[in-house]
């Protein structure tokens, strides 16, 4: 207790204009999802923050951990997973909300 | 001597057989040239020329044998009734092995002449013919005939005499009298009955069953019977129990000494069924008893009497189910104080290990009491105490155990302990219907744990959720996976973060840490975030990390979770310098003091945006703690004024404001099972269009089943709520009722 007593006596005279309050320190904690405006996957019904149906089905036999399961916006801003879309575009390559033809506009990482 | 087939005179040469078979069949000396000679000679005589003599040779051997036999008859007879077995079993002991010495004798007779004449063992054993019909008049090998002959000329005439004299003799021996007759002498002669059959392939047990068992079994029923009604007179049924075992043993015994090895069942099966199976009521109605003062002795031996009797072990087993189940819900009976929780699982574990070893120890973990104890439990753990009217605790309650074990504070067990004892938690897991609720209050306290590092040991975490995932799959657990595998991704993002900080060249001007979750798998609700204004000295920190992330990663976006944050803030101004941690909130509105002595609450929440709820709750602890002094004994969340206590001392100087950090409250509690309730919703409606997307069209009844099966791994449905989700379904359109049955649904594609 000494010894740290007398540390913070030689931060003190370090500082000059000595402040009140000093944050030293902040534990943030912050929630990540999708920025999307429907959070819901219009091709498999399942939210886009969980994993697609079928890699939901497939990560069954993996060990758990990293499930690469990322959504794709196109250029309508319509997003789904993009296992679920990449199936969707092979047998009609339109947006399955709006029908316009479909382009990536981006995607999730 | 020649090999070759010649003319044989049968007369003289029969003699000279005859004699010899005099000498083979009552064990004389034979001598081996003579038996060398007597062997050609029944080769020749089989081969003989210009007619083969193998039959004549038969039939005299036959009549032969049949004299003889008839002379043993006299024989044993004359000695009177009493040295009858005695003398039976001489003579039976010389012709036995005699016949088989001429047997070999007649070897090739035997092989050459006989053989060729039988049907295949095949045709004997599958063969639809009767063989004691189509054997009558073929021939036999001698070994059988000599048998044969014995058992018509013998066994016949005598068969009903021996077989009294024999039960007389055993009854001796039951009651413990000398033997008149040589136990020697009865065994041999019992086994007779069995040996003078060796050569038939089929029911070679016949004639001793028929002459010999029956007649003993029933005799020894009688004797059973009137045993058991003698101890009976006793009323006591742990000695009745010890009697019987004894005497079944005692029985056994006999059998080994006397019997043939196939009536040793046949024996038990008898003294069970006269001294058991006739006397149930008797021995039940000390059941009750027995297993409500675990008498050891007693319930193991009643075990084993009951065990052979065909469902007699019902009562038993039941009588045993309720008295674990009245244990069990004793053991919980009335928890009161801080450790319920812990009182619940341990007392639980106790009552469980107790009457397993109980039931390895006295009913040898037989599957039927194994299942009434997985009966028991199931039903005290799943207990709804006031008749079922309240809910079930015991998810919640072993949820908080697990907390408990897991959380820092356990103090004085080691890791070890904490190890035996989560894994022994499981056993109260597997019995728990409601596994779903199980899991949302573990996966509330598991991200307490982890966000507020109260964690003990992330080992033990992990296997932890291992054991849950073994007991329960993958579905069970993933989201707790998740919600560990985020931990460790947080850790790599902060030293990336630190690293592209110092490559900028970035002062933040406060340590910063940070963990990010994922959306959905943590049971946080985006509800819980409130508006708040960041305090200006965290604004170069969030903006940094947010450009940062958004550099890292595509499409994502953040939300700060105030509410689960935590500063260290040091305090210079008072006497000590100390360092206090507190929540964000907190943080903020202590650090409006840094230009002003006194604010009133109005303008601390306009300045912060905070919502009343929250404020109240925080400037509660502020004031509680004494770091701020309140103007008004309650705190009104306008007019009073808070002001810095200047004063404020205390010996720590490093000390944590811990009065905001949610406890788990009641409403929380309710939150939580609301949230089971519309999770079970979305699970038994997604069950249900999954089981009619595959069946098209399926019964009301047989719709109901398939759904309970499938959602009881995780918790068991209710009737009424599987119907309701049936309504919503139709309502939406996904199934719908058939045309011709209302009982009857149909998918809608």
């Amino acid at each position: 207790m000494a010894d740290e007593n007398e540390n913070e006596k030689m931060d003190n005279e370090n500082q000059k204009p000595e402040k009140m309050f000093t944050l030293k320190k902040w534990n943030a904690v912050a929630m990540w999802s999708w920025d999307v405006e429907c959070d819901t996957c219009a091709i498999c019904r399942v939210q886009v923050m969980d994993a697609c149906l079928r890699c939901q089905a497939e990560s069954k036999k993996d060990s758990y951990g990293k499930q690469d399961c990322v959504v794709v916006w196109g250029e309508c801003n319509h997003s789904f997973h993009y296992c679920c879309m990449s199936l969707w575009v092979k047998q009609n390559n339109r947006c399955p909300l709006c029908q316009q033809e479909w382009s990536i506009q981006r995607m999730g990482k | 001597m020649s090999l070759k087939p010649r003319q044989v005179d049968f007369v003289s040469t029969w003699e000279a057989i005859q004699e010899t078979i005099r000498g083979v069949i009552t064990l004389d000396h034979v001598p081996r040239t003579v038996w060398n000679d007597r062997f050609s000679d029944v080769y020749s005589l089989c081969v003989a020329h210009p007619e083969p003599l193998a039959d004549r040779l038969y039939t005299e051997t036959q009549q032969y044998l049949a004299d003889h036999t008839t002379q043993l008859l006299q024989k044993v007879q004359a000695d009177g009734e009493h040295n009858l077995v005695k003398n039976y079993f001489h003579v039976w002991s010389q012709y036995s092995v005699g016949s088989q010495y001429l047997h070999s004798l007649y070897l090739y007779l035997n092989q050459q002449h006989i053989r060729s004449q039988k049907m295949s063992d095949a045709e004997i054993i599958y063969g639809s013919a009767d063989p004691s019909t189509t054997n009558q008049g073929e021939q036999m090998e001698i070994g059988e005939l000599a048998l044969h002959v014995w058992t018509a000329n013998m066994i016949w005439p005598l068969g009903s005499r021996l077989v009294k004299l024999l039960l007389e003799a055993i009854e001796l021996d039951r009651a413990g009298q000398p033997p008149t007759i040589p136990l020697e002498a009865v065994r041999g002669t019992i086994l007779s009955f069995v040996e003078v059959q060796a050569y038939k392939k089929k029911a070679h047990l016949h004639l001793y069953i028929e002459l010999f068992e029956d007649p003993f079994l029933n005799d020894s029923g009688e004797h059973f019977k009137r045993d058991a009604a003698l101890l009976l007179q006793e009323k006591d049924v742990s000695m009745y129990m010890e009697r019987v075992k004894a005497k079944i043993e005692e029985e056994l015994f006999r059998a080994r000494r006397f019997l043939h090895a196939s009536s040793l069942p046949k024996v038990a099966h008898r003294c069970e069924l006269h001294m058991v199976a006739d006397h149930l009521q008797f021995l039940y109605s000390e059941c009750q008893n027995m297993v409500k003062y675990e008498k050891k002795k007693d319930l193991s031996n009643m075990y084993h009497l009951l065990k052979s009797v065909p469902n007699a072990l019902v009562v038993l087993v039941d009588t045993v189910f309720d008295h674990i189940k009245n244990q069990g819900l004793s053991a919980i009976h009335n928890l009161q104080g801080e450790s319920i929780h812990i009182n619940f699982v341990e007392n639980l574990l106790t009552v469980y290990k107790k009457y397993k070893e109980l039931i390895k120890e006295v009913f040898k973990s037989d599957q039927n009491f194994m299942g009434a104890l997985d009966k028991a439990c199931n039903s005290v753990i799943n207990h709804r105490p006031n008749d079922g009217r309240s809910p079930c605790r015991s998810p919640e309650l072993l949820a908080k155990y697990c907390d408990t074990l897991l959380k820092k504070s356990s103090k004085g067990i080691s890791e070890a302990e904490v190890d035996e004892k989560l894994s022994e938690s499981i056993i109260i897991f597997k019995y728990i219907d409601d596994k779903d609720v199980f899991q949302k209050f573990y996966s509330r306290s598991l991200a307490k744990r982890l966000i507020h590092q109260q964690t003990q040991s992330m080992d033990a975490e992990e296997s932890m959720i291992d054991r849950l995932k073994q007991a329960c799959g993958y579905e069970f657990t993933s989201k707790l996976h998740r919600m560990f595998t985020d931990m460790s991704v947080s850790t790599d993002l902060n030293n990336k973060f630190q690293a592209f900080i110092k490559q900028e060249d970035i002062d933040l001007g406060i340590n910063f840490g940070i963990y990010v979750l994922q959306a959905g798998a943590w049971p946080l609700g985006q509800a819980v975030v409130t508006p708040f204004a960041l305090p200006q000295q965290l604004e170069r920190s969030v903006q940094m990390f947010e450009t940062f992330y958004h550099n890292r990663f595509n499409g994502r976006k953040l939300t700060w979770l105030h509410h689960l944050c935590q500063a260290e803030l040091k305090l210079s101004y008072l006497r000590k310098p100390y360092v206090v941690t507190v929540q964000t909130f907190q943080m903020a509105i202590l650090l409006l003091f840094e230009k002003t002595d006194a604010l009133t609450c109005k303008e601390i929440r306009e300045t912060l945006q905070l919502n009343t709820d929250q404020f109240k709750r925080h400037a509660v602890s502020l004031v509680d703690s004494k770091l701020l002094l309140s103007d008004t004994e309650e705190i009104d969340e306008t007019e009073t004024t808070l002001r810095l206590n200047m004063d404020y001392s205390n010996k720590r100087t490093k000390f944590r404001i811990t009065a905001a950090i949610q406890k788990e409250t009641p409403h929380e509690v309710e939150q939580t099972m609301n949230s089971v309730e519309e999770d079970r919703k979305m699970y038994l409606q997604a069950a249900i269009v999954r089981i009619m997307k595959s069946r098209k069209v399926l019964k009301h009844n047989l719709l109901i089943q398939e759904v309970y099966a499938q959602s009881k791994v995780s918790f068991a449905p209710s009737v009424q709520l599987i119907k309701k989700c049936i309504e919503s379904l139709i309502d939406k359109q996904y199934i719908e009722r058939t045309p011709h049955s209302s009982e009857e649904y149909s998918y809608v594609a």
